[in-house]
């Protein structure tokens, strides 16, 4: 059966008819992206991170076969269990299996795009295992059976209203509660009963330390450590691209990350996993999923250096008011639209196009990914591949054809004057006119640039050249 | 072919050309003062706080007044008696019983307000740090690095504990309708108290 392209347009089109929700959407990433830029001016060195942090990366993922090998023998010295999945298949089956070594049947975790990536929880609860959440906006996005909607901050797109209603639902709290605060702390209640009787914790990693054979957490609400250190069992799965080659390399990272995504200088918890703490035993999975594929794209490798701030989807005029789950991806905004389609060329070949090309998201990255250069090479990429839309395609057809004719093209745009002017709304705005849905067409004109300019300038230089 | 062994034969294939991205040394950048002052202003942004110190006080006398409410006092220091000692909890679950516990950190990070505690500190029970409802941290003032850079490139702990968390301030969260709430799941507060 051949995948339908995701229709991002139409998801985003319900998205803005609700105002509250895309206004507030649209505010808070835009608050977000302020603090990000407060942050970035009072340290002046801003620009030499960004630098120092690219070339690391780009040396690190040049180098990538030998700074595996190197974590995993310092880890396996340090006492952790390396695993290898190539796939979400076998990721999830590595993970299932550890869990029954165990005998275990609860699982609590952190915040991992990589575990939503592979779908494991679809696949360990049939198999007897409850999976939670403890991130509290991935929680919410659990409880409402919904994909994270941010790679930050999973439910952005929810207003007090939302939240309390679901936890009305599942918590049996009141669904007029209009206090983050006591929402919040409903969620500590409920959750803090789940970890301190579960059988297994799950972490994602940050970053990963070929030197040490360690692995970094970043998070602000302390789940993610009571996930590793409350069971005698701690799994993180991570990305095989999310190596740095040394600790003292782990500096630059860390005063990038939190300001780039959420304007904080620092994420309340930065830890260190080095080996399995007493009595209790850890696993790494290092998940490929793709990544050793896309590493050799030309155009799209250095997409491997996102170290996931979400800064890019914050900055973003088209996620911002299109809402994350519009994207129908696990990973959203300009960033999501430039790895999505690696996973998936057809599903996601609409995403390329969620974009004004302003460029903002290249300007925020904190490792320097040319975010819309890629954007752009991605929409010639899918046009060869012929996955453009028929009206998208053959308008583009004959665009191209009217501008690479000079006379056909003045015809056209002298004609297009004249039709602007003369004809009726329901000729221009129809549905072979995408442009015009949302948009006023430009205003017509008296005269073309063109047509002034043969009258005023070319007589002058003519008569210049005689004289 | 193992994933591993294929995972790694598809990278070398695919791979950009190494010599062309070299690694850039090491740098320590940005502001070098670690002082006292720094991180004091740093801890207050994080939502931190300096346990205040009045005439005559002791950390106890201070922990009484800052916590009244509290019951289960949890040491593990040697110099602090508190209610309970660290290494009277048997399982990573009983700290959840504790309402504050005092630890000694060995360095702190004047750029963010940051302390260290790894299982050196914690006597192993490194759940204790995030289960108990308070922490407060005994710092000196001599032991402040001044970065994120200095830290790394100087703290020898990175490359030794097995579990090494860099707390700064109480735990957080803004996922409900970006509202600011401290305390999410792990410490609700965290205070600095400064050994001279």
């Amino acid at each position: 059966m051949k995948v339908k392209p995701v229709n991002h347009a139409l998801a985003a089109e319900k998205f803005i008819e609700d105002v509250a929700h895309e206004s507030f959407h649209d505010e808070r990433l835009w608050d977000l992206r302020q603090k990000r830029d407060e942050q970035m001016h009072i340290l002046p060195e801003w620009q030499e991170l960004r630098t120092r942090a690219s070339q690391i990366k780009e040396h690190t993922l040049a180098n990538l076969p030998e700074y595996l090998e190197q974590f995993e023998a310092n880890a396996k010295k340090n006492g952790i269990h390396v695993h290898w999945a190539a796939d979400g298949a076998e990721h999830n089956r590595i993970v299932g299996e550890i869990l029954e070594k165990h005998g275990a049947k609860s699982l609590i975790k952190s915040k991992s795009m990589v575990t939503e990536e592979c779908q494991m929880r679809e696949y360990l609860e049939p198999r007897g295992v409850t999976v939670t959440e403890t991130d509290l906006g991935e929680r919410i996005q659990q409880l409402d059976n919904q994909m994270p909607s941010h790679i930050v901050v999973p439910a952005v797109h929810k207003l007090i209203p939302d939240v309390a209603k679901i936890f009305a639902e599942h918590y049996h709290t009141d669904p007029n509660d209009n206090s983050a605060q006591s929402l919040a702390w409903q969620q500590r209640l409920a959750a803090r009963p789940v970890i301190l009787s579960a059988d297994a914790g799950m972490t994602g990693g940050n970053f990963v330390v070929a030197e040490t054979g360690s692995f970094v957490v970043c998070t602000n609400e302390g789940n993610a450590d009571l996930s590793a250190t409350v069971p005698g069992l701690h799994i993180a799965t991570i990305g095989i691209e999310r190596l740095v080659p040394r600790m003292a390399d782990m500096g630059v990272f860390i005063r990038l990350l939190s300001r780039s995504a959420l304007g904080s200088p620092i994420t309340q918890y930065t830890t260190h996993f080095r080996g399995p703490q007493k009595g209790s035993e850890m696993h790494v999975v290092l998940v490929d999923n793709g990544r050793s594929h896309r590493l050799g794209m030309q155009d799209f490798w250095t997409s491997l250096k996102c170290i996931r701030c979400g800064a890019c989807m914050n900055t973003c005029p088209v996620y911002r008011r299109s809402g994350g789950l519009s994207y129908g991806a696990v990973y959203s905004g300009p960033i999501g639209a430039i790895i999505d389609p690696t996973f998936n060329e057809r599903k996601y070949s609409t995403l390329p196009f969620a974009s004004t090309m302003n460029g903002s998201c290249t300007n925020v990255c904190p490792v320097k990914i040319n975010i819309h250069e890629q954007l752009y090479k991605w929409r010639r990429v899918l046009a060869e591949h012929h996955e453009l839309p028929f009206v998208k395609r053959e308008i583009m057809h004959m665009a191209g054809k009217l501008m690479g004719q000079p006379k056909l093209y003045r015809a056209a745009i002298n004609g297009t004057e004249v039709a602007l002017s003369t004809m009726p709304r329901f000729v221009l705005y129809n549905w072979l006119n995408p442009w015009g849905k949302h948009r006023e067409l430009p205003h017509p004109v008296k005269t073309t640039f063109n047509s002034w300019y043969k009258k005023n300038r070319l007589n002058i230089q003519k008569e210049r050249e005689k004289a | 072919m193992s994933s591993r062994d294929a995972i790694l034969a598809r990278l070398r294939d695919n791979r950009p050309d190494p010599t062309a991205h070299p690694l850039p040394p090491v740098a320590k950048l940005g502001d070098m003062d670690a002082g006292k002052a720094r991180f004091e202003n740093s801890l207050q942004i994080i939502g931190g706080q300096v346990l205040e110190r009045q005439e005559n006080d002791t950390l106890a006398t201070a922990i009484a007044r800052t916590f009244p409410d509290s019951k289960v006092i949890c040491s593990a220091v040697p110099d602090f008696e508190g209610t309970i000692r660290i290494e009277d909890l048997d399982s990573p679950q009983q700290a959840a019983s504790v309402d504050v516990l005092v630890v000694r950190s060995p360095f702190g990070i004047a750029e963010m307000g940051s302390i260290y505690l790894s299982e050196a500190q914690l006597n192993s029970l490194n759940s204790a740090a995030h289960l108990t409802q308070h922490i407060v941290v005994i710092l000196s003032p001599k032991n402040l690095t001044a970065n994120m850079h200095t830290a790394y490139i100087d703290r020898p702990e990175f490359h030794t504990a097995n579990y090494g968390v860099l707390m700064s301030g109480p735990s957080a969260t803004a996922d409900i309708q970006g509202v600011l709430v401290r305390g999410a799941q792990g410490v609700r507060t965290l205070s600095v108290w400064w050994e001279d």
